[in-house]
């Protein structure tokens, strides 16, 4: 299990890199903005704008000029996209993209069990998606009291593990669709138009009240983003935690049980795909 | 312990509505080498990777050494060398980074020099990144990675798709080898000659069943031969119908005459000896035309 777990890293260490300068980045850029945007007179500038708009983004948009409000508007409420889109394509290549390629034929031909494959690669890109947020997390925490949010390693880090949570849940359902799916690129594809979806009928549900009762039941409703800050709804974030564990235990599941793809096998035979193999 | 290497009874495979294996029963010896030989498509892949459970058949038997690979896979990895039809690496790696990578799933157990001797036999260079690498130097890995924990049992896939003809004989030569150190070798093919040079026993498959498993001496004994006669003045065509195994194939005025011999010359050349022969030429047998005489109404493709 640990050397797939080394491997994935090490399969990821560019993305690792790309993400977390990317990050790093944005955080100095908007982290930098926050004391002069502290200063505006945001109730007066807020009436300027439509209604609609300030709805769509919800009550981020006026808790501007605060710390966890910035946050919210300014990051975590974009990552779970843009991180999201990541850790999305990451799920649902983790294992099948070996086998669209023909390598994971060879790899399980070693002595090493389906399982401690899965789950080394699995723990690989936990710790792949945890670095990326990690150096978030300091590009946020280290220059906290210059930049006037004067917040606290401690108090920065509450809202990263509701965004940890987010990446993980659509992550794991992407890996459990590549192993129902026929192709890595469509169970992300999928994942991807079900994260953007969310993100837009939860601004919409704002606007819309009627689309309210259909929210109420998608992830990121319970998704507290910057608000976090000021205490942690545990009871979501284990909803969360265990929605990623049922949806990693089912893809495990799947992949111990079924054939191993040839390069190029597949086609939308879906039903196929749940015929089990037969324990003997 | 098992006598056999790999025991296969009623092996029957099918992908969906489609049926791949059709019942396959073979027997593998221990120490032997073995050509499945068969076109594009015959069954050979699948019927590879059912043995090492990368998918598993809707009906039949498989056993390793005495071992049920779909109870205990790993340990027939333990000690099986596998190189896949469709050899596929790790681009961003350097040849001894993914070597190594693959000695770590085998927990470091084996000799990193020789690694370093199948590479140098194989003229290949392990410092060269993967995706430099020539198709033919891919499969030189995929040989290396085979070999290198010197397996009782090589399961290779066309072995030699890609190399030149002095690495086919360098790659027949170590196979040879790991067969005196007591490894049975279990490789699949379309090439008839790498057949007849390597294995010691052939088992043909055939739209899903093997057709005929034999010696590669005993199939090109059964095989039919061309023999073209050229007679000092002209003789009766109808004379080779009287003999065994003979079929007038064409005859220009009696003086130049084709015929097909199925078995040995013997009565051909006694017959013969009465007459006025001026030359006689006999096309070489070879397995190709004992395997032709099986596909030459191939039913179809099979995964």
């Amino acid at each position: 299990m640990i050397v797939e777990l080394i491997y994935t890293l090490r399969r990821n260490r560019g993305q690792i890199f790309g993400w977390s300068l990317g990050l790093v980045l944005y955080s100095a850029l908007m982290s930098s903005m926050y004391s002069d945007i502290a200063l505006i007179d945001f109730d007066a500038f807020l009436g300027y704008y439509p209604e609609d708009m300030l709805a769509f983004f919800g009550e981020s948009f006026s808790a501007i000029n605060s710390p966890h409000g910035y946050l919210d508007l300014y990051f975590f409420g974009y990552m779970t996209i843009i991180v999201g889109i990541f850790s999305v394509g990451a799920g649902a290549k983790l294992i099948v993209k070996d086998e669209e390629d023909g390598l994971l034929d060879l790899i399980l031909a070693y002595p090493k069990s389906r399982s401690a494959v899965f789950w080394g690669r699995v723990f690989g890109y936990i710790l792949t998606v945890m670095s990326i947020l990690i150096v978030a997390w300091l590009s946020w925490a280290i220059p906290s009291g210059s930049s006037g949010l004067n917040l606290t390693a401690g108090e920065l880090l509450k809202p990263f593990w509701g965004l940890l949570g987010q990446l993980l849940l659509f992550g794991s359902f992407a890996l459990l669709l590549s192993m129902l799916l026929p192709a890595a690129r469509i169970a992300s594809m999928i994942t991807g138009g079900l994260l953007v979806g969310n993100y837009l009928l939860i601004g919409l549900a704002n606007i819309n009240q009627d689309l309210k009762s259909i929210v109420e039941y998608t992830p990121l409703h319970i998704y507290q983003g910057g608000y976090a800050i000021l205490g942690i709804n545990w009871d979501n974030l284990m909803i969360v935690l265990g929605g990623v564990l049922l949806f990693l235990l089912l893809a495990w599941w799947r992949f111990l049980l079924r054939d191993l793809r040839v390069a190029g096998e597949g086609g939308w035979k879906l039903m196929e795909n749940f015929s089990l193999r037969k324990k003997k | 312990m098992s006598d056999y290497a790999i025991t296969i009874a009623g092996l029957e495979k099918y992908y969906g509505s489609f049926k791949a294996l059709y019942g396959v029963n073979l027997n593998v010896n221990r120490g032997e080498i073995l050509g499945f030989l068969g076109p594009n498509g015959a069954g050979k892949t699948t019927t590879i990777r059912c043995i090492l459970d990368q998918i598993r058949p809707q009906k039949g038997t498989i056993q390793v050494f005495g071992i049920n690979p779909q109870v205990n896979p790993s340990l027939v990895h333990e000690f099986t060398g596998y190189l896949p039809g469709e050899l596929r690496l790790e681009d961003n790696f350097r040849v001894d980074q993914q070597l190594k990578y693959f000695s770590k799933l085998r927990g470091n157990q084996f000799d990193w020099s020789y690694v370093e001797e199948l590479a140098h036999r194989l003229n290949l260079d392990l410092i060269r990144s993967i995706k430099n690498l020539s198709s033919g130097n891919k499969q030189k890995v995929g040989l290396v990675q085979a070999l290198m924990h010197k397996p009782d049992l090589l399961l290779l896939d066309e072995p030699t798709a890609g190399l030149d003809p002095l690495m086919q004989q360098e790659v027949y030569k170590l196979l040879r080898e790991a067969q005196s150190e007591g490894a049975t070798v279990f490789f699949s093919s379309h090439i008839i000659s790498e057949v007849e040079a390597l294995a010691e026993r052939v088992a043909i498959i055939r739209g899903g069943k093997i057709v005929k498993e034999s010696t590669p001496e005993l199939l090109t004994e059964m095989a039919i031969r061309r023999v073209k006669i050229r007679f000092l003045e002209p003789i009766q065509e109808d004379l080779f119908n009287a003999i065994e195994g003979v079929t007038l194939v064409s005859s220009r005025n009696g003086l130049e005459v084709t015929i097909q011999v199925e078995g040995d010359l013997d009565r051909l050349i006694k017959t013969l000896a009465s007459y006025p022969v001026k030359d006689l030429v006999t096309a070489s047998r070879s397995l190709e035309d004992i395997f032709l005489k099986y596909y030459e109404s191939d039913p179809g493709e099979v995964t």
